[in-house]
């Protein structure tokens, strides 16, 4: 069998979880914290991801990444091609995945009692100190909520990934492309453990998450 | 010492005090809504004012004029807030440290240790706030507070969150603790006799504004309005009729009769004949003249007056009696004129359950002004 898929859609998906939360738990802080102007805005765009239908998200990162797309472009000229690599896959898989981490993030920083903030703030503490030592030991579970979530959606994420990376064998081809790809082929057998490969993974993670949320801070 | 003048503006409440006090315990006292909390806020730094100066021995944390605004990191001030806002991830030990972290690791776990110590906090360092009493928890929060040495402490509500009967002796254990640490401190409180027991100074907060800023006993004594009496909650708060007032007596016009008052000593209070008047009467010093002792002597017996018992309570150790008097027109307050309390044994000795019509005196002394 054929294990490439497997190790790129873990690749892939291990390193979309690492930039979502990245550029997701920061977002997520600003929301639950914050009101300012366009904050409304904010938070619908965080939840069309969720909404879009796949191809249509796909469509419009092709458009913009592509190699007429102005940052497909700009790429081009510094001579790199991003489209159908697996960077572009990590960038559907991003894409498809991020909202679950910023809603999971924000309404657990929610939870978190202003006033144990404002407290650490009267005790010295700067806002970074305030983050590590009172608001995220106190929202982590939520973070780690929306982390497994986000990995489990970016290892499944299909349609985004088939239009911005391709299915290109040996590339791009991720595991649910694999498992499309051997079942259009009627290569029931591989399809089978393939699909095995996924369910294992995700049942594993979200038993994991369930122990974890049992645990006191 | 304490400088505080602030205005803050909010859709339908604006806050605009401005008080004065030493290096002590300071009380803000008034009802839930007029600002007290807002005031501690913004000492703090955790609310911008919008004018004002705020200054701190001689450092200046907030000054609008000029522009400074000090971060709450940089104000050194222990806060205790109500409900005491504990870490409760942390232990007792890293809730009291969490202000030391700059320090250096041994002279942290030094500082801790002592004012673990000095809380009777011993034994319980390595719990977490779940794990302890009401009474615990507000210790640990005042821990949390005095270990970094605060240049002011501010406590909001600090017995509020606590049952009833550990309410007064930790209303006693925590002017001790604040004695002791010699810290200047600020008790935000709705409590009359709380904001009495633990702060030498009281500023008595209305709907935004400062309505009296007054020494405890002076406070106590010549409440500056009736407005404060009324916060106060003192009973007999009543009004009449200048008659005529001199710097030693003032006499007043009340239900068909002339009481007799003495003039306050430190703030004497003129006003025109004809002019009303508030005044307040407390319960405790009304006297019920015993019937067994012949005919009252007036020179004995200033303000006498008589009336019929409309209603009573009784709190225990003590009786609330409720009268209404002789004379003719609508009584004072409500159905009755004049509340009268009297210990129980007094109530035994006079036999009040059976007996409802009374004498009663009170002394001019008893009978306090209150200017308009």
């Amino acid at each position: 069998m054929d294990w490439f898929p497997v190790w790129l859609s873990l690749r892939v998906a291990l390193t979309a979880t690492a930039l979502t939360l990245l550029a997701g738990v920061p977002t997520a802080l600003l929301l639950a914290r914050k009101r300012f102007p366009g904050r409304n805005v904010l938070e619908a765009m965080v939840v069309l991801p969720l909404v879009l239908p796949p191809t249509v998200l796909g469509y419009y990162l092709l458009v913009v990444i592509g190699s007429r797309g102005p940052v497909g472009r700009a790429l081009a000229a510094i001579g790199v091609e991003f489209a159908f690599t697996w960077g572009a896959a990590v960038l559907a898989a991003c894409v498809g995945s991020i909202a679950l981490v910023i809603k999971s993030a924000q309404a657990g920083f929610e939870t978190v009692d202003r006033q144990l903030e404002q407290a650490a703030r009267t005790l010295g503490r700067s806002e970074w100190s305030v983050f590590w030592s009172v608001t995220l030991p106190l929202a982590w579970r939520s973070v780690l909520a929306g982390a497994v979530l986000a990995f489990c959606r970016a290892l499944g994420e299909f349609g985004i990934t088939l239009m911005v990376a391709g299915n290109i064998p040996g590339r791009t081809q991720t595991l649910p492309l694999a498992i499309y790809d051997r079942v259009q082929a009627a290569q029931m057998g591989e399809a089978n453990a393939l699909a095995l490969i996924a369910v294992a993974v995700v049942v594993v993670l979200l038993f994991g998450l369930s122990r974890l949320a049992r645990l006191r801070y | 010492m304490v400088s505080v003048e602030i205005v803050k503006r909010y859709p339908g409440f604006t806050l605009d005090v401005s008080w004065r006090a030493e290096k002590s315990v300071v009380g803000l006292f008034g009802p839930s809504g007029a600002g007290k909390t807002l005031t501690l806020q913004c000492l703090a730094g955790l609310i911008r004012p919008d004018a004002g100066r705020i200054v701190v021995d001689d450092r200046v944390f907030f000054d609008a004029a000029a522009s400074i605004d000090l971060p709450p990191q940089q104000r050194r001030i222990g806060y205790v807030f109500q409900g005491y806002a504990l870490f409760p991830h942390l232990t007792v030990e890293e809730n009291v440290a969490f202000g030391l972290r700059d320090r250096p690791r041994a002279e942290r776990l030094r500082r801790s240790a002592e004012v673990i110590e000095r809380l009777g906090l011993g034994g319980l360092e390595l719990r977490y706030p779940r794990e302890l009493s009401g009474g615990q928890r507000q210790r640990v929060a005042l821990g949390r507070a005095l270990a970094i040495d605060p240049a002011l402490l501010l406590l909001d509500e600090p017995l509020s969150a606590l049952d009833v009967p550990l309410r007064r002796t930790l209303r006693d254990e925590l002017r001790e603790t604040l004695r002791g640490f010699e810290t200047a401190a600020v008790v935000v409180t709705h409590d009359f006799t709380e904001a009495y027991r633990l702060a030498d100074r009281i500023v008595v907060y209305e709907s935004g504004r400062v309505i009296q800023s007054a020494p405890r006993a002076e406070l106590l004594w010549q409440p500056a309005s009736e407005a404060v009496a009324r916060i106060m909650g003192l009973a007999n708060v009543l009004r009449g009729t200048v008659v005529k007032a001199t710097p030693e007596r003032i006499q007043i016009g009340w239900r068909g009769q002339t009481l007799e008052a003495v003039n306050s000593p430190t703030r004497s209070y003129l006003p025109p004949p004809d002019s009303p008047i508030a005044f307040f009467i407390r319960p405790e010093y009304v006297r019920l003249i015993r019937k067994d002792r012949g005919a009252p002597d007036p020179q004995h017996h200033m303000n006498l007056m008589s009336g019929r018992l409309v209603g009573e309570a009784d709190f225990g150790t003590v009786w609330t009696l409720r009268l209404r008097l002789d004379a003719p027109g609508a009584p004072a307050q409500g159905d009755f004129d004049l509340e009268v309390e009297v210990p129980h044994l007094v109530y035994e000795i006079l036999e009040i359950d059976r007996d409802r019509h009374w004498q009663l005196s009170i002394h001019r002394g008893s009978i306090h002004v209150l200017p308009a």
